[in-house]
């Protein structure tokens, strides 16, 4: 039972997209969080529901979603064409941004729990001690919230890894470019690989199983 | 502190169906506002601290406008350097108590003067959790004036601790009433704390303020009949010691040319004490010489009587001094109490409690 290069590559794709996308977001993960969880201002229900879609739309539909914006001729997509030359759909880019939006309202769901519960009254406390908001956010709000923040980003990457439809749709699935672990499962399926799915499923479990246990040895006391 | 910083509040802020609406100059070094629970004190304080910010009005500081809704101002909690000490004292709990002290930045000089009058230099290394109530509160305290506050608020600081904790922790207030030369907003229920440490009193019910002045003022006018409810004690009295023996176990005080014999006290003879009497504690005799056990037989007149729903409030002169005095309806009709009748207020010396002054 020999690993083949192409599954390597699958595993290597996904922990590099995956990773990628917990990098890029969590800095927005936290200011939305941030603002779900302290903040009151028009809209707030609408930005809500529209960082949780992704979690209740098919995947399928996201990612048709994502193909419609970012492809040559979409809003975005044609205008990143347009301006840089740069082709989004079907790259390692578009994995990436698939993989984002589809494990984003994990993250933010994960950072709004751990801030709301830390109350209110500590931060005005810090306030009268001198602190600015700012101050406030990163020596009270983000160190009492922090096992919410960690729950939420590693559920992120770990959906980041064993994402599926929304990438096939805008990213397709081609081996060693944008090929991840999940889909080379689906590959190896259809062309009825069965050592190769095994050898597959057994790796996306082990790390899908640390994943989660890390988050639980990092948040239970 | 040389006649204070004037402090003035005038404003208004509706919290729902509740509306709180002030208007005050705190003049004196330490002012407590008195009230029930969901009077409006909380409120109040966080209007000060600006963490809450009024609907309008003016909140200033001396001269430094604070709060003022027709221009806009309203300076942040941060830039108001108001020290906060709550109830729940609300120490960071992922922070030493050291580093809690810190957290407001003193300079060494204050940080070790905070440690030094509330006596924790033992507590520095310990998380919140590892503390018992009364030591929080006093960590809470010290970080409050470490960072050099302009003014302190202190909203409830003992309401969560047993009554023999509040007598300790009481000691330590005035500690830091005597060594930072700062005005203190003392917020409470509790009547016995505000007679404790404050030089002014405003009394608060419903989110107005319906009576102000000085404490014992304030609380043995024969007006203050919402005092009496509000504080649970109706009946409060300043007067001299004339005995105190810890063998008899007594202190015995004198009103008029009367004594009043209280538990023992540790007090000085002719020291003035302040003393609580409910009025549901004191029993009406119409004979003065009768075998009880009771210690205190108080000669007096019955001013005038109010009837109320459940019971006969009476108003007794004892010397100089009116005695609220609580009976049923039945006592009052079987001994044909009337206005000017002369009296006596049986009072037993455990129903009468000392208060800190």
């Amino acid at each position: 039972m020999r690993i083949t290069p192409a599954e390597v590559a699958a595993l290597y794709l996904s922990i590099k997209v995956a990773l990628l996308s917990v990098v890029m977001m969590f800095p927005v993960g936290l200011l939305v969080g941030w603002l779900l969880a302290k903040r009151t201002f028009p809209g707030k229900a609408f930005l809500n529901t529209l960082v949780m879609c992704p979690l209740v739309l098919p995947p399928i539909v996201s990612g048709y979603l994502l193909l419609i914006l970012l492809g040559k001729h979409g809003l975005i997509g044609g205008f990143i064409y347009q301006t840089f030359g740069i082709e989004i759909v079907f790259s390692q880019i578009a994995v990436v941004i698939a993989v984002s939006i589809i494990s984003f309202p994990l993250l933010v769901r994960g950072i709004v729990t751990g801030m709301e519960s830390v109350p209110l009254e500590l931060e005005n406390a810090a306030r009268t001690l001198g602190a600015s908001p700012i101050k406030v956010f990163f020596t009270i709000t983000l160190p009492l919230a922090y096992r919410g923040v960690i729950g939420g980003t590693i559920l992120g990457f770990s959906k980041s890894l064993g994402e599926f439809g929304a990438t096939i749709m805008v990213a397709g699935n081609i081996p060693g470019k944008t090929q991840t672990m999940a889909l080379a499962i689906f590959s190896a399926v259809h062309l009825g690989e069965d050592a190769s799915v095994y050898r597959l499923v057994f790796i996306s479990t082990i790390v899908a199983f640390v994943a989660l246990w890390l988050t639980e040895r990092f948040t239970l006391r | 502190m040389a006649d204070s910083t004037k402090i003035r509040l005038n404003f208004r802020k509706n919290l729902g169906s509740f509306t709180l609406a002030v208007d005050c100059t705190l003049k004196k070094k330490v002012s407590a506002f008195l009230g029930v629970s969901g009077s409006g004190k909380s409120t109040l304080l966080n209007c000060v601290s600006g963490t809450l910010a009024p609907d309008e009005g003016e909140i200033a500081f001396g001269d430094e406008t604070l709060y003022e809704s027709t221009s806009k101002i309203n300076l942040p909690p941060e830039k108001r350097r108001f020290g906060y000490v709550f109830q729940e004292g609300y120490l960071f709990p992922h922070l030493t108590v050291a580093q809690n002290i810190r957290y407001g930045q003193p300079n060494p000089r204050t940080f070790s003067a905070a440690i030094d009058v509330l006596e924790i230099s033992e507590l520095l290394q310990r998380y919140p959790k590892e503390l018992s109530g009364g030591q929080r509160q006093r960590v809470a305290i010290a970080r409050a004036i470490a960072m050099e506050p302009r003014m302190l608020l202190m909203d409830e600081p003992l309401a969560a601790l047993d009554s023999a904790l509040k007598d300790r922790i009481i000691p330590y207030l005035h500690h830091v009433k005597d060594a930072f030369e700062i005005p203190i907003l003392y917020v409470t229920h509790a009547f016995s704390e505000a007679m404790a440490l404050a030089d002014e009193a405003f009394l608060i019910a419903d989110g107005v303020i319906i009576a102000n002045g000085e404490p014992h003022q304030l609380l043995t006018a024969p007006s203050a009949m919402p005092i009496a409810q509000l504080t649970g004690v109706e009946n409060i009295l300043f007067l001299p010691v004339t005995l105190s023996d810890k063998a008899l176990g007594l202190t015995s005080l004198k009103i008029g040319n009367q004594n009043l014999v209280i538990p023992y006290t540790e007090v000085e003879v002719g020291e003035i004490v302040p003393i609580a009497i409910r009025a549901e504690d004191i029993v009406i005799s119409l004979e003065p010489n009768l075998p009880i056990s009771a210690r205190n037989i108080l000669r007096g007149t019955i001013q005038y009587l109010d009837v109320r729903s459940e019971r006969t409030w009476l108003s007794i002169l004892v010397e100089w001094h009116h005695l609220a005095v609580k009976i049923t309806h039945e006592a009052r009709d079987q001994m044909q109490l009337r206005q000017n009748l002369e009296v006596y207020c049986v009072i037993k010396a455990s129903a009468i409690s000392r208060l800190w002054d």
